[in-house]
């Protein structure tokens, strides 16, 4: 005995795809006229009307003097701050008696970005930086060493507004 | 009211105090701090920081509360107006030469200048068109350094040197605002006791070499102790980072060491964070000793104990705990038992002058009282010369002295309770890790018999255990009595057993030692 099969039936004009693939298409065309907004990263990073933000909080840097050194005096303020308990110090002293990082190294991946180890340091030496290009083929490589931090060239993020006084 | 007190009335709080008190301490009984610098209840009162001022009601002017003495019906206001104004302009003229280095300076975060600036002071400087006064850090000798941009000329490390340690090598150098500590150019500050400079001063002028740049304050935590240096029992305060001890410092007990502690009690801690520790049980096997757990190293031991009689010594260590020390008698009382404790001695006492019955004491081990009471002798060569025929050996901490390679030679039955293995060891049944000083709970007796607490500052490596711990459970696999679980218990089993402890809990205690019952029966009390 034969299943019982039900046909619905349904009107011309739903059954047909002419008409759904001439509005895609006329969806497409239309795209055509519009003013681009893709951006050929990696090889165009900004546009004129488009940039990172100056706020941006990404990977860390730490700014060093004028002989080339790091300007952090290890007061421990920064991994006193730091809500995810990534900074790690030691403090130390050199040839001219001066406190000194001996180690300092940031864990990028336990960072949570927050900028309060650069709204706290009273050098103004770590700095969160406007960057995002982070990639490594090592886990290992996320720990990011005094030397590391100090090469590191790109900009340094502005936490507030300069020109807003209260800011500050 | 009695003759002798005196009822005042500090912020509106009435307080009744002996005559003779100053308003400062009296402010303290009512809870008040008044802001001060140079007094310091160690220290003779000399009135120099003006940061005490205080307005009291029909005294013309402010008055200094460190050195006006309280007076029945007298009213204090410390926060008003005049009083407030009057230490906010002495913290602006302290501030002008201080260099601000808070972030690099080893006091920030236990700095007196820094809490009553941030508590009273101007929120900014007027003075920021001068250059600061500059002057080099000088090395003062000993563990000290002196750091005079920071200094705020109180002189109670001047104080200290010239009427506590009694050794005037410090001074006031040049006047004015050209002033600083100035130091015999002979002299270095070498005295035993002259680190208490570096606690008396309130800011970060007087530093400690050994302590710099380790750690801050706020990244401590600080433990009750009891110096382990002499038998003097010296109450101490162990501040530890990352499970390691930073420093130690004194804690006040006005009955033993009041507020200060030598330099060679401020070193005793490099021990305690010695690497080199044994962190397993080890019992013997075919090939030498073999890393085991717990329940099977007390069980072999206890095998050992039970299987052999007769003649018994055992080797204990005056920095053991009274606890440790009973339990290990308790242990092996059905032995015919010799029983020493070696106690290095130095000679020539080192007395701090200016505190009465203070010195670093000959005796540099913290329990020899408490071993003596408790039936540990002396005589630790004969000891040792019976170790060759004794049925079983115990010994309990080796740190303390140091055995030849083959004192313990002859030894069958050795059982070893140690920090670390020495070589003298090898030749042991079974090996008990156990925790230092610095790692458990306990109890000493000082010189005078006062019975002290410690308590455990940082976590001891691997499985090691209290030693009172191990021969507890060691004493309920013998006699199958319940193991004590803390070392309250001990000491409470101890205090009803022992008539050397008669009449004390463990509870009672507390943080300043009490006396042990001497024989006699005397019982609780903090006056012998």
């Amino acid at each position: 005995m034969a299943i019982g099969v039900k046909i619905m039936q349904r009107p011309e004009g739903q059954l047909s795809y002419v008409r759904a693939t001439v509005k895609g298409l006329a969806l497409t065309v239309s795209h055509l006229f519009q003013r681009k907004v893709t951006m050929q990263y990696p090889e165009q990073k900004e546009t004129a009307d488009w940039k990172l933000s100056d706020r941006w909080r990404g990977t860390h840097r730490m700014l060093t003097d004028e002989q080339g050194r790091a300007k952090c005096v290890a007061c421990g303020l920064c991994p006193q701050v730091c809500p995810a308990n990534c900074i790690k110090l030691v403090a130390g002293e050199d040839e001219e008696g001066n406190r000194y990082p001996l180690i300092y190294d940031i864990d990028e991946f336990r960072c949570v970005f927050c900028g309060y180890c650069q709204e706290v340091c009273p050098e103004e030496a770590i700095h969160v930086g406007v960057d995002y290009e982070n990639a490594e083929y090592q886990r290992e490589r996320f720990v990011y060493d005094l030397e590391r931090l100090c090469s590191q060239t790109h900009p340094v993020s502005t936490l507030w507004d300069p020109a807003d006084p209260k800011g500050e | 009211m009695a003759e002798d007190q005196v009822t005042l009335k500090i912020e509106g709080v009435d307080v009744t105090v002996p005559r003779g008190t100053t308003v400062l301490e009296a402010a303290k009984r009512a809870g008040i701090l008044i802001p001060h610098y140079c007094y310091h209840p160690g220290l003779p009162v000399s009135g120099v920081c003006r940061m005490c001022l205080v307005t009291v009601e029909g005294a013309p002017g402010l008055q200094i509360a460190c050195a006006t003495d309280a007076t029945d019906g007298q009213v204090v206001s410390v926060f008003d107006s005049a009083a407030s104004d009057a230490r906010q302009a002495v913290l602006e003229f302290l501030l002008i030469n201080h260099p601000l280095d808070c972030p690099i300076c080893d006091q920030a975060g236990e700095c007196e200048l820094q809490d009553y600036v941030f508590q009273e002071g101007r929120a900014r400087t007027r003075y920021s068109d001068y250059p600061k006064r500059f002057s080099p850090v000088e090395d003062f000798g000993g563990d000290v350094l002196y750091v005079p941009n920071r200094c705020i000329l109180c002189t109670r490390c001047i104080r200290f040197m010239d009427h506590v340690a009694e050794e005037s090598v410090l001074n006031v150098s040049e006047r004015g605002d050209r002033a600083f500590i100035g130091i015999h150019p002979d002299a270095v500050l070498d005295h035993p006791w002259a680190g208490n400079v570096i606690d008396l001063c309130p800011v970060g002028s007087l530093i400690s070499k050994d302590f710099l740049h380790k750690a801050y304050a706020w990244q401590l935590d600080r433990t009750p102790g009891i110096c382990t240096g002499c038998s003097q029992g010296c109450n101490i305060t162990i501040e530890t980072r990352d499970n390691s001890i930073a420093r130690l410092r004194p804690r006040t007990n006005e009955d033993v060491n009041r507020y200060f502690m030598c330099d060679h009690g401020r070193f005793e801690y490099r021990w305690m964070n010695s690497g080199d520790r044994i962190e397993a049980p080890l019992v013997a096997g075919a090939n030498g000793l073999v890393a085991t757990d717990w329940s099977q190293a007390i069980a072999r031991c206890a095998e050992i104990v039970k299987g052999v009689s007769g003649k018994a010594v055992a080797l204990v260590s005056p920095r053991a705990s009274c606890e440790s020390l009973y339990l290990v008698h308790q242990l092996l009382k059905d032995f015919e038992l010799l029983s020493a404790c070696p106690v290095e001695v130095v000679e020539g006492e080192q007395p701090l002058p200016g505190v009465p019955n203070l010195a670093l004491r000959s005796e540099r081990a913290p329990n020899v009282e408490g071993a003596a009471r408790l039936g540990h002798g002396a005589e630790y060569d004969k000891a040792l010369e019976a170790v060759k025929d004794a049925a079983l050996v115990f010994v309990l901490d080796d740190g303390y002295s140091q055995f030849g390679d083959d004192a313990l030679s002859g030894s069958e039955n050795l059982i070893y309770l140690g920090t670390s293995l020495p070589d003298a060891a090898r030749n042991s049944s079974v090996v008990f890790p156990m925790s230092n000083a610095a790692e458990e709970d306990g109890t000493y007796v000082n010189r005078d018999g006062r019975v002290q607490r410690y308590m455990q500052a940082k976590t001891a490596p691997g499985m090691a255990r209290p030693a009172w711990w191990i021969t507890g459970a060691l004493l309920s696999e013998i006699r199958g009595t319940d193991a004590p679980a803390t070392a309250g218990e001990v000491f409470d089993r101890m205090a009803a057993s022992e008539s050397a402890f008669a009449g004390l809990s463990y509870e009672t205690l507390g943080t300043q030692g009490a006396f042990a019952n001497k024989a006699s029966g005397a019982g609780v009390g903090c006056d012998s």
